[in-house]
């Protein structure tokens, strides 16, 4: 449990580093360290297909589209942020961790999470048989972000 | 375990925290759509941490898978209108978005 809790603390750290440094790569990268983190969490609550697309598509691919985005947008480092933004954010940030940390210890043991159906056969069952539309919905997300590049990145016809 | 759950909830929180507290503050297209990421992950910890504790997590992970795959459609689309937003601009700064009003 310690080294989960390790696991999870750092990933808050660098999910703040990840909006809070100026760097956007040094962004992209801290973000893609915060991924991998919650992979090793999922490996270790006994999930690993999420584990496994969470450190193989979000740590990797994700991070590969960010950085290309950024080497294709030179200039993205230019942008003056708020000066104010930047010290309310980490005083902000510390008052909702206090909160958020009384908040769920008086929660503690009175809000118990309510029982499940038992779930029958394996990861294969659950997610073939029981979630068929979600891959329906999965399959649509796709081809309405493949279509939707297409049409961003379409070039201008001789007529126009 | 619902300790575990508590744990699970408390730095879910935080993460989401941090995302709302990002796009609240930051004035760069990639930082914004950063935060977003970083809130999707507290929504990931949050499904996992309660599959955990109801003991469905075959189910939980089932839905984080979908939530990824759906993630990586937005990211490509969200990125390219990114770059089509700094070719016209010539800047990531969100406020020169305002320019596009009618």
């Amino acid at each position: 449990m310690i080294l989960q809790t390790a696991l999870l603390i750092g990933l808050v750290i660098f999910s703040v580093l990840a909006i809070v440094l100026r760097d956007l790569l040094k962004s992209a990268i801290s973000l893609a360290v915060a991924s991998l983190l919650l992979g090793i969490i999922f490996f270790r609550m006994k999930a690993p297909y999420a584990g496994a697309f969470e450190i193989s598509v979000v740590a990797g691919l994700i991070t590969v589209l960010f950085v290309l985005t950024i080497a294709l947008t030179k200039s993205g480092d230019d942008v003056r942020e708020s000066k104010i933004a930047n010290w309310v954010f980490p005083l902000v940030f510390v008052a909702f961790i206090v909160i958020d940390a009384l908040v769920m210890k008086s929660l503690l043991g009175k809000v118990p999470a309510l029982p499940a159906a038992a779930e029958a056969g394996g990861f294969g069952d659950v997610l073939w048989r029981g979630r068929t539309l979600d891959l329906i919905g999965q399959i649509a997300a796709i081809l309405a972000g493949v279509f939707a590049v297409l049409a961003l990145f379409r070039k201008k016809d001789k007529h126009e | 375990m619902s300790n575990t759950w508590y744990l699970y909830l408390f730095f879910a929180a935080a993460l989401i925290g941090a995302g709302v507290l990002g796009l609240l503050g930051k004035r760069n297209l990639i930082k914004l759509f950063i935060a977003i990421e970083v809130l999707g992950k507290g929504i990931s910890l949050i499904l996992m941490g309660t599959g955990l504790a109801k003991a469905s997590l075959l189910t939980a992970q089932a839905l984080v898978i979908t939530y990824i795959v759906i993630e990586v459609s937005l990211v490509a689309t969200a990125l390219a209108l990114i770059i089509n937003v700094y070719r016209q601009t010539k800047s990531l700064d969100v406020r020169g978005l305002s320019k596009l009003k009618g």
